[in-house]
């Protein structure tokens, strides 16, 4: 459903995530750990383009969000004068070498200097823009696809609750009004807050909040849910609700992503936990061989504090 | 002395008194009535439409100063909106006036009255204040509030118009009240192209008979009471806004 493709995103100076990869199918739980600061909120976030990725794709469902990488198509290089340029060296210098051997090495070279950010020919940039445009989609449309839960609730405070789970499905859906708040009621008796459905945000506790944040999201029909660590801002006895309602969401069958530092939750709803350091996957693996035989040294380490 | 002391008050206080005779006298004659109606009306009309067409065309200012930087047209809005804020804050609103009505006008040929110019350029010259203020209220409401707009799936602008300028108009209430308060004020100049305002009206009455002291004194008391009532009516909009804030 969602796939990474060798990512990286830099900050000015600060790279942050350094070539991660990871495909995401239907109706799996992955739960993202790692120590605050190795990027994983950064990662979540250019799963539905809230930071743009520097290098690298990601694709939804067969189509593009990010702009064609040329280094995942090997073919678009080719189409390259530096390709051309360095093929022909490449052939007068070792005249009887075989050709894959010249193109691997090429490639290699293209890549390990990102020789293409010199001027390239015309035929290379058609070769991107009709790759491009046969895969890419609009954005505004995919993000309809993928709700997103935030660490800081961002309910919108002007708007009642009623109004905060309507707004995105009768404004960019088009469902007239009074279909949309019977849905938005059925989710709310759902997570037991019917009560609340006329209220401002500003009356209600954290994790009340939060979890109206996670139905005003499920009420745009998602195929995926995104969720970066949904109970950090919580105080301790508000933890349990949100964590419940996002297990009865996998339980429904719902693909997500979450990070957390909840591994209980990790243990009981994941299908495959991954472990990012320093802006990279570490480890990934199911969530009873992660805890119970991690590989990785940094792994054994975070986990030993968090246990 | 006391006695040279009450004198004295006594007929300045006496001469008070036949001057503000002399000013009731001809205030109640229905051509200088008339006029300060018409001072006051106009007065008002380029305050609030001013205002309007400031509000509505800073607010499009300030979004092409904000928009993500991205892409090359978003920089172009950008510098767009940098230079007209530099013109219309660089220069006094009396200069503004005067060259639109003495130089662009002849210019392309357009007849408009001294009141409409005033109108336009009183709209003008608010938008660029008004950018500014926006600005400042847009960046004052949280991040995530955009994020929260787009990851449901709206654009920018519609996430904009929807979530954070609702948002940033209610914490920038004082500020824009400020501003209609200053547009009041500053209408006192539009006398320079020839409308009719307060100003005006006063003075007409004031050269009738070569007094002027009451006549101006009266236009002071009018301001201020036009004033207090904005003052009060904006501080009773903000208290209801906010209260919605805790229903
Ligand atoms: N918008 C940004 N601008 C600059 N630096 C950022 C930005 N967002 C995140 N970072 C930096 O990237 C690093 C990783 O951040 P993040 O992905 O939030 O980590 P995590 O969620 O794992 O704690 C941090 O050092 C953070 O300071
Ligand atoms: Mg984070």
């Amino acid at each position: 459903m969602i796939d990474v493709k060798n990512i990286y995103k830099k900050f000015g100076h600060l790279e942050v995530l350094k070539g991660v990869s990871c495909k995401i199918e239907k109706g799996e739980k992955i739960v993202i750990i790692g120590p605050s600061g190795s990027g994983k909120s950064t990662l979540l976030r250019c799963m539905n383009l809230l930071e743009k990725p520097t290098y690298g794709e990601v694709w939804l469902e067969g189509s593009l969000l990010t702009p064609i990488d040329p280094y995942l198509h090997f073919d678009v290089i080719r189409k390259s004068k530096t390709y051309g340029m360095l093929l022909e060296k490449y052939k007068s210098e070792n005249p009887d070498a075989d050709e894959e051997k010249a193109d691997a090495e090429i490639i290699a070279e293209i890549k390990k200097n990102d020789l293409l950010k010199k001027r390239e020919g015309k035929a290379y940039r058609q070769a991107i823009e009709a790759l491009y445009k046969e895969n890419h989609v609009n954005i505004n449309a995919v993000r309809q696809k993928m709700g997103m839960v935030f660490q800081q609730f961002n309910l919108f405070p002007h708007l009642t609750v009623m109004q905060n789970i309507t707004l995105a499905p009768t404004k960019l859906k088009k469902i007239p009004a009074e279909q949309a708040q019977e849905k938005a009621l059925a989710l709310l008796r759902k997570i037991g807050l019917e009560d609340k459905a006329n209220v401002y945000p500003s009356t209600l506790s954290g994790g009340q909040k939060q979890r109206i944040a996670i139905v005003r999201a499920l009420a745009m029909e998602p195929d995926v849910m995104l969720f970066d660590e949904p109970t950090s801002a919580l105080d301790p006895e508000m933890v349990g609700e949100v964590l419940k309602v996002m297990i009865d969401l996998a339980k429904e069958g719902m693909t997500m992503v979450v990070v957390t530092h909840e591994m209980g939750f990790a243990k009981e709803v994941a299908t495959k936990v991954l472990f990012m350091d320093d802006g990279v996957i570490k480890e990934a693996n199911e969530p009873k061989e992660f805890f119970a035989n991690p590989q990785d040294p940094r792994l054994k380490d975070f986990l030993s504090k968090v246990l | 002395m006391g006695i040279i002391l009450f004198i004295g008050v006594f007929m300045s206080l006496e001469s008070l008194r036949i001057r503000w005779e002399r000013f009731w006298d001809t205030i109640v004659q229905p051509t200088f009535y008339n006029r300060v109606l018409l001072g006051l009306r106009n007065t008002l009309i380029i305050a609030f439409v001013g205002f309007l067409i400031g509000f509505l065309l800073g607010a499009i200012l300030s979004i092409f100063k904000l928009l993500p930087q991205d892409k090359k047209s978003s920089k172009v809005f950008g510098t767009i909106s940098n230079i007209y804020v530099a013109i219309f804050r660089g220069t006094p609103i009396v200069v503004q006036l005067l060259v639109a009505y003495y130089f662009l006008l002849p210019l392309f040929g357009i007849t408009a009255s001294g009141m409409s110019v005033s109108v336009v350029i009183f709209g003008l010259n608010s938008a660029a204040y008004m950018c500014e203020i926006l600005r400042g209220g847009i960046l004052s409401v949280d991040n995530g509030q955009m994020e929260a707009g787009r990851s449901l799936g709206f654009n920018y602008l519609q996430t904009m118009f929807r979530i954070v300028l609702p948002q940033a108009i209610k914490n920038i209430l004082p500020t824009l009240g400020n501003e209609l308060i200053t547009l009041v004020k500053e209408t006192s100049v539009v006398s320079f192209v020839g409308a009719v305002d307060l100003f005006t009206a006063f003075q007409f009455i004031g050269s009738s008979n070569y007094e002027y002291m009451i006549p101006y004194l009266m236009m002071a008391v009018i301001y201020i009471v036009m004033v207090v009532i904005l003052t009060v009516v904006i501080r009773l909009i903000e208290r209801r806004l906010r209260a919605s804030d805790r229903r």
